[in-house]
């Protein structure tokens, strides 16, 4: 039974609750980076890491962190861990570190990693937020790449930098650009909920509790829908 | 108040326990980190010294370089140096990058930026590679880009001359007019520095060429490669000087030189295209003659015609050899024909007659011009010939 609780933690995060395409987190840098694969593979993995290694902390503190000072110590956690995974790219991925740019530094803020923080790791155990870590990562990565998949096919005719051949003269460059990422981006949460008809868990269901007001929040529909989920 | 303790003390724990992590991360990656921005700021660098493994900026402010040198890059395993300069061709800032070996060979060198016209001198630096100081002079010329060839050459050549400084040598850095400049200082300092170079009207000989000092404190005379002062009263002051009883001679003949104006207008044939003229009591003619060069003949086939003669100032002995020749005005295209006004042009005719002044090196690029500095030569004969026949 616990096996199997774990287990759907960690596939929690890839379709039904999908961070990017269900949740609808971290937009900012799923329409940046998703131009090429590359980028959005490097972003996804970058995510995941940072993701994993802030769960696993912030759920082994959960019971020092007190609860007023809790935003600033998960800011202090994740930007750590941001940084350390932004040098290491810089030291052994030059070419990743061109790539991403600013983005990487932008991990900090990215609403999944404090947005799980917030949600999951300071309620659940370590080996929980771990897989949750992992899983939200692996859906955050598998959605950009797929978008970036739609992107760089179809706008640059080519799949992670090399270029499909009988595709040169059909480039749809507008796929490349943000009005083009929008609007994969609503295919693809399109296709999820398609998919997922039925199944997906109500959005109120976490969007109270996900709210870092949730605890002082006055609106009563809004605890209420909360304290139904 | 408890509370608050314990909130900050958490907080200061975390922010203790992420900033040794992070410090740990640091030291491993610094390192690295260091060496990819390095490799990455080395790629140009490397495009000139190829086999370079590593590379440190020199303070140049240590040593007197060329004037042009703006960067020194040293190679770190002390094959060599990579220099920048910052040069004049036709256009003004043109940046070159130059590997040179310990030894003064070049390793490649390559135009960073220019803003010259023709553009060819993006790829002339690989014809500088493997090329020591003697062999930089015989590197082809850019066709039709005089300037920017010599510029380009000559930012080699500091480059070169940097290298040797850099090293511990020594080397004369100093530009012509430099070296002329304190030549003429040495054998005259009452001169300050300041000299004219004389226009002779007389036939002198055994000396190259003569200067006057602004001051009137005396001249210097120029014999082979020495350079002898004379004071205001005539006297050598040269210690050494070759044959100082000839320059005494010669400053005494120039001093007693009288110039009278000739009425050339009442002979319609020469009125047309003579200036002035000038007679000496010896018999010498001074003329100023115009001729139709690039400015009259040119039209606007290349670059707009500026409508002006070349004028031309040249002194003929009374049997027909030129003294000395300058020219005194000419508005010929920037960066060709105005090579005219180069004393390295003009200087050939001296010692020229009638029948071989034509045997001079023309410009480079600049042919109508070459042929109307020509006609005003022999203009200048046509008037003396003239003028001798009125007489």
């Amino acid at each position: 039974m616990e096996k199997n609780n774990n287990l759907s933690v960690l596939l929690n995060g890839i379709i039904k609750e999908n961070p990017v395409l269900v949740l609808i987190l971290g937009t900012c840098p799923t329409l940046a980076t998703t131009n090429t694969v590359n980028g959005a593979f490097g972003m996804g993995i970058a995510a995941l890491c940072v993701l994993l290694c802030s769960n696993i902390f912030i759920s082994l503190l959960r019971k020092i962190i007190p609860d007023s000072m809790r935003i600033p110590c998960y800011i202090v956690i994740i930007a750590g861990f941001v940084t350390i995974v932004k040098l290491l790219i810089q030291a052994f991925l030059p070419s990743l570190y061109a790539t991403l740019g600013v983005y990487l530094d932008l991990i900090t803020v990215n609403c999944i990693i404090l947005g799980r923080a917030e949600m999951f790791a300071n309620k659940n155990p370590v080996v929980k937020s771990a897989l949750d870590g992992l899983g939200m990562g692996i859906g955050f990565t598998l959605s950009l790449c797929a978008m970036a998949t739609i992107r760089e096919v179809f706008g640059a005719a080519s799949f992670a930098g090399i270029a499909i051949p009988f595709m040169q003269d059909y480039k749809i460059e507008f796929f490349t650009k943000a009005p083009g990422g929008l609007l994969v981006y609503g295919l693809l949460i399109a296709l999820i909920y398609v998919i997922t008809k039925g199944k997906a868990p109500a959005k109120t269901s976490f969007s109270c509790q996900g709210c870092p007001n949730a605890a002082t929040c006055t609106i009563e529909t809004c605890s209420k829908k909360g304290e139904n989920a | 108040m408890r509370k608050n303790i314990k909130n900050t003390a958490v907080l200061v724990c975390i922010c203790v326990v992420i900033g040794l992590l992070l410090s740990l991360t640091n030291a491993i990656t610094a390192p690295i980190i260091e060496k990819n921005q390095n490799a990455s700021a080395n790629a140009a660098l490397l495009e000139v010294m190829p086999d370079g493994s590593g590379f440190e900026s020199v303070d140049i402010k240590n040593y007197t370089l060329p004037s042009t040198v703006t960067e020194v890059y040293k190679e770190t395993a002390n094959k060599g140096f990579v220099i920048t300069l910052t040069t004049s061709g036709y256009a003004s800032d043109m940046v070159i990058m130059c590997g040179v070996t310990a030894d003064g060979k070049v390793t490649g060198a390559k135009c960073l930026s220019s803003n010259e016209t023709l553009g060819k001198e993006k790829t002339y630096g690989d014809s500088f590679k493997d090329k020591d100081a003697a062999a930089v002079d015989a590197v082809d010329t850019i066709a039709g880009a005089t300037k920017t060839t010599a510029a380009y050459k000559g930012a080699i050549k500091d480059a070169l001359n940097a290298v040797i400084i850099l090293g511990g040598g020594s080397v004369d850095i100093r530009s012509e007019e430099e070296i002329l400049a304190d030549n003429l200082n040495t054998a005259l300092p009452q001169g300050e520095k300041k000299f004219q170079k004389l226009f002779l009207v007389e036939v002198i000989d055994g000396i190259d060429a003569v200067y006057i000092a602004e001051n009137n404190s005396g001249y210097v005379c120029v014999v082979g490669e020495q350079f002898i002062g004379v004071d205001a009263n005539g006297a050598v002051i040269t210690e050494g000087a070759e044959n100082p009883e000839a320059v005494t001679t010669a400053i005494a003949k120039i001093k007693a030189s009288t110039l009278k104006d000739v009425n050339f207008n009442k002979y319609p044939a020469i009125a047309d295209f003579v200036v002035s003229a000038q007679k000496t009591a010896s018999g010498n003619f001074v003329i100023e003659t115009k001729g139709a060069g690039y400015g009259i003949k040119g039209g606007n086939e290349y670059h707009p015609a500026s409508n002006e003669y070349i004028i031309v100032k040249v002194a003929i002995s009374k049997d027909g050899k030129i003294i000395d020749c300058m020219t005194v005005s000419q508005a010929e295209t920037k960066g060709l024909g105005d090579a005219c006004a180069d004393e390295k042009f003009y200087g050939q005719f001296d010692g020229k007659t009638k029948d071989n002044y034509t045997e001079i090196d023309a410009i480079s690029g600049a042919t109508l011009t070459t042929d109307g500095y020509k006609q005003a030569i022999e203009r200048a004969f046509e008037a003396v010939k003239v003028l001798k026949g009125g007489k």
